[in-house]
């Protein structure tokens, strides 16, 4: 459907289009993925985070938008220190949600 | 020999008991601390129109001790209770038994412990407190001050502390913390209007019909700054100041700020009589330890122990509005149950005719003594 | 003592399951050894012509066949294995003697000492006949009580003070049953053949029994051809079976006292380790994760069959497990299978270093004493706030490392296999160590000190503040009183268990606080459940591990439990409303 005017894409999330593929595997292989309520604890936290732009959280939105595009970098920046899953008010296993996403996108 | 036993003073127990009590039946309440009133006693004011906490609860304890049918033992506690056909067998800690029809559960809730969470420096640092230390400074009407007797230029609320958190093995909302955090932020406002308040919170919950107008005169009257990001752990500098780190989510961006005081909001935990009377009742417990009555919608002051109710907080974090309300309904199950349940018809008859004089006697004496003034029932 | 016969058909069963294992076990060992590194065979070649081939010996014996270890866990399961294991050697022992006593010209036939009452017949009764043939019969009868057992323990194995057995597969049924028919067949050839051999009280009583109703005569032979089938059966299966761990396990000892340790690799050693294991099941109690969680499938035997066997998901089965080295620990074998997980893990290494160029360039902070906290004790700062204090009073020229937070150390990308990238966070943090000039590094995370101590090569020495407090003490330099208080401590794995730092916080507990003994301490000391080790576990099972290891801990309802890690801290405070402090925290209010 044509909404009347031209949408720059990077500036849309089309979730008719989006590729759900990757999150489904990361859902699958680690169902705590899915309870994250976007508090932001993990990346306030964040050991990598200090020296870095890391945001794990906007890591999670992005991959359940399917924007999965610059996920495998990020995911590798983690130093799997565990402070974000220590933390985490939803008990979300952190470290497995990088490491799954690492490996489910590398190219 | 009591009608019904009330175990727990606070708001919930005392509005059930003067229920009762107006209905006719003699009530035992049972309190554990030196004083009835619960934590609302000891508060300053009540959210959404700042009544004051302390007057609300001795008044509420005046209507109780109105009809004179309801007795209050306090630094009591049940120290074994046993079913006794249609009875039930109460032993108190003073030695005293007493035989009672029914019992009602309003041991209502306790304060999440802050030190559980220790990244927020809760007994480490200085000046990080909780919301109920803070309610306790308003109410001894003294200014709010860091632990050097300055007064704060920056506060920090922290919302969610003990609350939906799995880490502490709470993982329920405690409802109240954010209309306090407004309300005090609001409070702090007031006493220092140049200070800058913030509130840190996951998901703000104005559930009720008047909070989102406290929450739109905080940010318009009160210029009270709202974050969205949880905190993730607080680092004391050596002048008191306590840095702050939370992600503010809506930016996307890390965030540090030193603050002057932290407040932190902790939540409501089920009260440790909570499950001690819910072993000797075999009453169900939940998961996160507040009680579950027998059905949420229909029966919710009633247990799967005929004869046992529960009411207020003991049943998961509630309003004071909500948990008088809740206390109300459950003197009518408790009417209800008395009355229906006696199956032998001789004991209802007397039972009833036990009301209906109670009630006369009653009347009377409130005609008398509030000087011929006709009163409902 | 005459002889009867030299040969009969039944004997091949027997004997072509016999040279099967012989060829079998001979290739294992030359393909084992041929698979060592070049530095471990010379290692092991010295080691067999030096005095450790005695404490070889003397271990094989100790362990193989008294099974003393299992006997130190359990002295009803130790007495089960120690009957089938001893009462098996003495029979074959004293079965040699008997054909070097009697018909020495035969010992070239192997065959004839395992059948032969079936080859002799008794001419008269002497007392040294008689002796020999009640010490047959007692060592029979041993090993038909541990069978005995063996049959109970699979109904019941809490006798045997085991909640939990191994679920067993088709190769260890049939190995397990040919075993346990082994035994009470040759009792029942033995017995039939009494008559004409001789035997004792078992043998001779069971055959005079049977006289009265069944024709001993005809019983014989198909007695003999049992239980050579069941003896070679039982040899065929062997090398798919868990009892490949009796020959195995003592080449395992040989080759461990030689000095040699597994290596990066599992092949060589750690094949050997594979197959020692017998699959006793005592890792299944002793892993948390299935006391606590019921995860027992995924206890360390199952994990070593599915290596073993090369089956099933393994890198999975590698992923799930704390590294907490508690199952190491209850291992009669002495198997390391935290080391054989870890190789698997490595194997799965995928992080690719250069993600961390985002590091900055090494910032210099110079002082005497280096104090790292750790990742994990930014979320705990009671913990880090007492070491400051303790800093502050013992006057030392002390500064954070890792102020505001750090470069992890690396364990964590270790435990999950990936070296290359932790190397990254060595090679960083020692930048950082090394120009701060400090005469000594302290960490209160004893993740991260073990990894500082084992992998950093650092030239100043590393100490857990545990260790750095108990020195202070010593010299004076701070001084503490008694508490009052009633604790209990909580060995963390990673400083006790693996890194074998028992007695510093126990030293220093005792000039502070009454400590209580608890059944969990030390070697058997718990994991808390918080473990960086395992990155699968669920929260819900992390949790269940956290309370239960909290209910055993508080037992004695301790004033305060005491723990020196910041991850055992924070996991234990989660689990209830017990009060827990770090050591640290303890020392501060000792100094008043």
């Amino acid at each position: 459907m044509n909404f009347g005017y031209r949408i720059n894409q990077s500036s849309m999330i089309d979730l008719d289009r989006a590729s759900k593929d990757i999150a489904t595997q990361v859902l699958q292989y680690e169902p705590s993925f899915a309870a994250c309520i976007g508090c932001g604890a993990c990346t306030a936290t964040c050991s990598a985070g200090r020296f870095t732009p890391f945001n794990l959280r906007r890591l999670q939105l992005m991959m359940m938008r399917g924007q999965t595009d610059k996920a495998h970098a990020e995911a590798g920046k983690c130093m799997l220190c565990g402070k974000c899953q220590l933390i985490c008010p939803r008990g979300i296993n952190t470290r497995n949600i990088l490491l799954a996403i690492h490996r489910l996108t590398t190219p | 020999m009591y009608d019904v036993a009330v175990i727990g003073a606070g708001i919930a127990g005392m509005e059930a008991a003067s229920r009762l009590a107006q209905m006719g039946y003699e009530v035992l309440v049972v309190e554990k601390d030196g004083r009835a009133g619960g934590h609302v006693a000891g508060w300053d004011r009540l959210f959404p129109f700042q009544r004051n906490a302390a007057n609300l609860a001795a008044e509420m304890l005046k209507m109780m001790d109105r009809g004179k049918a309801v007795k209050v033992l306090v630094n009591t506690t049940v120290a074994d209770v046993q079913r006794d056909g249609q009875h039930f067998r109460i032993w108190l800690s003073d030695g005293q038994g007493v035989t009672v029809s029914a019992v009602l559960i309003t041991t209502g809730f306790k304060l999440f412990d802050a030190h559980r969470k220790e990244e927020y420096g809760y007994g480490i640092y200085d000046n990080v407190t909780t919301s109920a230390d803070l309610e306790r400074m308003f109410a001894s009407g003294k200014p709010v001050t860091t632990k050097k007797g300055e007064r704060p230029q920056r506060v920090a609320f922290i919302h969610c502390v003990g609350s939906r958190d799995e880490k502490v093995n709470n993982r329920h909302c405690s409802k109240v913390c954010c209309a306090t955090a407004v309300k005090q932020a609001c409070e702090i406002k007031q006493m220092y209007p140049d200070a800058e308040v913030y509130c840190f919170y996951m998901d703000l919950r104005m559930f009720d019909r008047h909070f989102e107008t406290m929450y739109l005169d905080a940010q318009t009257q009160y210029g009270v700054i709202f974050v969205r990001g949880r905190l993730s752990e607080a680092a004391e500098s050596i002048d008191g100041r306590i840095a702050i780190k939370a992600e503010d989510t809506l930016m996307g961006k890390m965030l540090k700020i030193s603050v002057d005081m932290v407040i932190l909001m902790a939540g409501m935990e089920a009260a440790e009589e909570t499950d001690k009377l819910a072993g000797m009742l075999k009453i169900a417990v939940g998961k996160d330890g507040f009680l579950n009555p027998v059905d949420e919608y229909l029966q919710g002051n009633f247990t799967r122990e005929k004869g046992v109710f529960v009411a207020g907080a003991c049943t998961g974090p509630k309003t004071v509005s909500e948990t008088l309300a809740d206390a109300r309904a459950a003197a009518v199950s408790i009417d209800e149950y008395i009355r229906d349940g006696s199956e032998e018809k001789s004991l209802r008859e007397e039972i009833i005719e036990k009301i209906r004089n109670k009630r006369v006697e009653i009347r009377n004496r409130r005609m008398k003594n509030e000087e011929g003034k006709s009163i409902e029932f | 003592m005459r002889e009867r016969f030299i040969y009969d058909p039944f004997v091949l069963p027997f004997m072509l399951g016999f040279i099967f294992i012989i060829i079998y076990l001979v290739a294992g060992i030359i393909n084992t050894i041929r698979e060592l590194p070049y530095e471990d065979r010379k290692k092991l070649g010295k080691s067999i012509f030096s005095r450790k081939i005695f404490v070889s010996i003397k271990e094989i014996f100790m362990e193989c066949l008294i099974h003393s270890r299992i006997f130190r866990r359990n002295r009803m399961l130790g007495f089960m294995h120690m009957s089938i294991a001893f009462g098996w050697f003495l029979l074959i022992v004293l079965g040699h003697i008997e054909v070097q006593l009697y018909c020495p010209d035969r010992v070239n036939l192997p065959y004839f000492p395992i059948f032969f009452r079936y080859f002799m017949m008794e001419t008269d009764s002497t007392l040294k006949g008689a002796l020999f043939f009640f010490l047959m019969d007692a060592a029979l009868l041993m090993v038909l009580i541990g069978i005995g057992l063996a049959l109970y323990k699979r109904i019941n194995s809490r006798l045997m003070g085991m909640r939990r057995t191994t679920k067993l597969k088709m190769g260890d049924r049939i190995a397990m049953y040919t075993l346990w028919a082994i035994f009470p067949l040759r009792l029942l050839a033995e017995s039939f053949t009494s008559g004409i051999s001789g035997g004792s009280f078992l043998t001779r009583g069971f055959g005079l029994v049977f006289e009265s109703f069944v024709s001993n005569e005809a019983l014989i032979q198909p007695t003999w051809w049992a239980y050579s089938i069941a003896l070679g059966a039982f040899f065929f299966a062997l090398p798919v079976s868990r009892y490949m761990h009796i020959p195995t396990e003592m080449l395992l000892i040989v080759l461990r006292n030689a000095g040699i340790k597994s290596k990066r690799t599992n092949a060589g050693y750690g094949n050997i380790e594979l197959y020692s294991c017998s699959r006793c099941g005592l890792c299944i109690d002793a892993c948390q994760m299935s006391a606590a969680a019921r995860l027992d499938r995924k206890t360390t035997v199952y994990f070593m069959r599915m290596l073993r066997q090369q089956k099933g998901d393994i890198e999975a089965a590698a992923q799930q497990c704390l590294m907490c080295g508690r199952c190491v620990q209850a291992c009669p074998v002495g198997i390391d299978s935290c080391r054989l997980k870890q190789n698997v893990r490595r194997s799965e290494s995928f992080l690719s270093p250069a993600q961390y160029r985002y590091l900055p360039p090494t910032e210099t902070i110079r002082t005497d004493v280096l104090y790292f906290a750790g990742c994990m004790t930014h979320l705990t700062p009671g913990i880090g706030k007492a070491m400051q204090t303790i800093f502050e009073r013992a006057g030392v020229n002390c500064r954070m490392m890792d102020e505001g937070g750090g470069i992890c150390c690396g364990r964590p990308l270790m435990l999950s296999g990936q070296e290359k990238s932790a190397a990254i966070m060595i090679e960083k943090n020692t930048d950082i160590i090394l120009q701060s000039n400090a005469e000594l590094l302290v960490s209160s995370c004893p993740i991260c000190y073990k990894i500082f101590n084992e992998k950093y090569n650092l030239p100043i020495p590393v100490m857990h503040h545990t260790q750095y407090i108990e020195q202070l003490i010593d010299k004076s330099a701070i001084t503490v009183d008694h508490t009052g208080l009633s604790v209990v401590y909580h060995d963390p794995c990673d400083l006790g268990r693996n890194s074998g730092v028992y007695n510093p916080p126990r030293q220093v507990l005792h000039q502070i606080a009454n400590l209580m003994d608890t059944r969990y301490e030390r070697e058997e000391g718990l994991c808390c459940g918080g473990s960086v080790g395992n990155a699968v576990l669920t929260g819900d099972q992390r949790r269940k591990i956290a309370r239960d290891a909290l209910r055993k801990l508080t037992e004695e309802k301790p004033d305060l439990l005491v723990t020196a890690c910041p991850l055992c801290k924070k996991t234990l405070v989660g689990a209830g409303s017990q009060p827990v402090e770090d050591i640290a925290q303890v020392v501060v209010k000792a100094m008043g």
